[in-house]
């Protein structure tokens, strides 16, 4: 195997970067559609069926005729998908509103600190452990190189992942600040004190990965939490995996916990004076920080890229016959089935639960989450000490 | 092409610690106190990558997690909510201002008659460590996170853990000030 030039490995990155990107833009809208249909499906109506112009062409006049006759009609079910084109459109040509006494720099920089922290986050995730694909041997330039699974799987990735995530916090405050009104300004500060004191539940619960594992080096975790432990030791993880979804939920600031935006107390928060593509990119952003959390979930408590979470792969994998070896090993189609799942999860959740109120919020954070996962990082202490 | 990064890559940290004087001096200079806690923020993550430069990764995103999550956000959200008008601030400055120059002088001189030897001198060959054994088969230049605890929780324990208890007894103290003031 060849090794890279250092101009190489860089060409290199910036696929995997490119490839991010394009995971990124088409997981959020499909996520935006699912959570139309699923919410529809859990309020008992159908969802998004079709766009404005769906009354032309043969699937239009086969609609009129179902819906004449009284039915759903099977064609009209996923008609509302071309509305997400019509979404973006939307947002990128309509007029870009700046309140007149705005603080014009900040306003501008709110949307995309939160954009460029959401999705730096993807530099130390990693997809598969080890190599993703080789770029066959006739390829221009890069012919016969390795591509690996994540674009840097440094040492310190957990710490990165969580360093970074928590820098989106100043997109959600300075826009906050900066649109000069009274609703925004409660949804910033809000945001800023929920977003800080969930931090330190979601931190701690996801401490007891890194005491089982021994490592912050993400691939290492995801491999030792899936197959490098028995199972019996990983299962009482179960319990730090429901509290870091819950920190998840909380921080991600989607329902149960959307503070900053309770849209019947703020009107919309934050977000109020915000249009266009940069309200566009907070939203962008919002949808990018549940994939992450649902990646993170995926990895260290889910079995990541392994079939089966929990360490119970360690448990399968020596039984496996010969002929579905492909369910022993890792591969980056778990992880995202996993992440789809914990997507779907989060829509769920949000057509379940209502909201909470803001002093209870604060109360669940600081009088249960907290000393809960403390507790769960001592027990994951004690099998870390006696056991492993 | 290969020469211009690699050369690049040789003066990253050059390049983070202009960035970090120019959030440094925004700081300084800037008439919003927001702006200044921005500045600030963008001085704390260059200084980050400084520490990324010098291969002291488990450091720099310390840094990150730290500062730029932690520390900066109270500033702001301090800032954000006791508002100072404008004319008060810019008076309280200016009377502060003589004096902040001569502490800053007298505090760099400080600094600079106890770093002489750590800025010019040669470096040395070996860390300083009080127990060495605990470091063998530490491959410190890839276990930055070993490394750093290693320091902390065996060769250091005593100092870290009163540092600490000097941070629990600044909370408490907080708490207590605040209580006070509202009877």
């Amino acid at each position: 195997m060849p090794t890279p030039t250092l101009t190489q490995s860089i060409v290199i990155t910036l696929i995997q970067c490119l490839l991010v990107v394009i995971f990124v833009f088409v997981v959020v809208p499909l996520t935006v559609f699912a959570e139309r249909k699923v919410l529809g499906h859990l309020q008992q109506r159908l969802g998004s069926t079709r766009v404005a112009s769906g009354h032309i062409g043969f699937s239009g006049w086969m609609n009129r005729r179902m819906w004449k006759m009284g039915r759903v009609p099977v064609v009209s079910y996923w008609r509302g998908i071309p509305g997400l084109v019509g979404d973006v459109l939307k947002l990128i040509l309509k007029e870009d509103i700046m309140p007149a006494k705005a603080d014009k720099f900040v306003f501008f920089l709110a949307p995309s600190i939160s954009m460029v922290a959401a999705i730096v986050v993807f530099a130390a995730i990693s997809f598969v452990p080890g190599t993703f694909f080789t770029f066959p041997t006739w390829f221009p330039y890069l012919g016969g190189l390795p591509v690996s699974g994540g674009i840097s799987d440094i040492n310190v990735g957990l710490l990165w992942i969580l360093g970074v995530a928590t820098v989106g916090v100043y997109g959600i405050v300075l826009a906050g600040w900066s649109s000069n009104s009274k609703y925004p300004l409660l949804g910033g500060l809000r945001s800023a004190a929920q977003m800080v004191s969930y931090e330190v539940p979601l931190t701690l619960s996801l401490l007891a990965p890194v005491v089982l594992s021994a490592s912050l080096n993400f691939s290492e975790m995801s491999s030792h939490m899936a197959i490098g432990m028995p199972a019996w030791a990983l299962i009482p993880q179960v319990i730090g995996f429901l509290l870091y979804l819950t920190c998840g939920f909380a921080e991600t600031n989607r329902l149960p916990f959307d503070m900053p935006e309770a849209e019947n107390e703020l009107v919309a928060g934050f977000h109020t004076e915000y249009s266009g593509m940069k309200f566009g990119l907070f939203y962008l952003a919002e949808y990018i920080n549940m994939t992450v959390v649902s990646a993170l979930a995926s990895a260290f408590f889910l079995g990541g890229p392994w079939l089966l979470p929990f360490g119970l792969q360690g448990l399968l994998n020596p039984y496996l016959p010969g002929f579905l070896s492909w369910f022993g090993a890792p591969h980056a189609i778990f992880f995202v089935a996993k992440i789809i799942f914990l997507l779907f999860t989060y829509i769920w959740v949000r057509g379940t639960i209502p909201r909470y109120r803001y002093d209870q919020i604060m109360a669940v954070g600081w009088k249960y989450l907290i000393p809960l996962a403390l507790v769960n990082l001592l027990l994951a202490a004690v099998i870390r000490c006696f056991a492993v | 092409m290969e020469h211009f990064i690699e050369t690049i890559g040789r003066n990253m940290f050059a390049i983070f610690g202009v960035m970090a004087l120019v959030g440094a001096l925004l700081m300084i200079g800037s008439r919003s106190a927001i702006h200044s806690v921005l500045g600030f923020l963008f001085a704390m993550l260059n200084i980050a990558g400084c520490f990324l430069a010098l291969e002291a990764e488990f450091l720099g995103v310390a840094q990150i997690l730290v500062y730029a999550g932690g520390i900066v956000v109270l500033f702001l959200f301090v800032v954000m909510l006791v508002e100072m008008s404008k004319k008060k601030e810019g008076e309280v400055f200016q009377l502060q201002s003589r004096y902040a120059v001569v502490a800053v002088a007298g505090g760099a001189a400080l600094f600079l008659a106890v770093f002489r030897k750590a800025i010019f001198g040669a470096p040395s060959p070996e860390a300083l460590v009080l127990r060495p054994e605990l470091a063998k088969g530490l491959d410190v230049a890839h276990q930055n996170a070993q490394a750093v605890s290693r320091g902390l929780f065996a060769d250091y324990l005593l100092p870290f853990e009163i540092l600490s208890v000097i941070l629990l007894v600044a909370l408490v103290g907080a708490v207590v000030l605040a209580k006070t003031e509202r009877v």
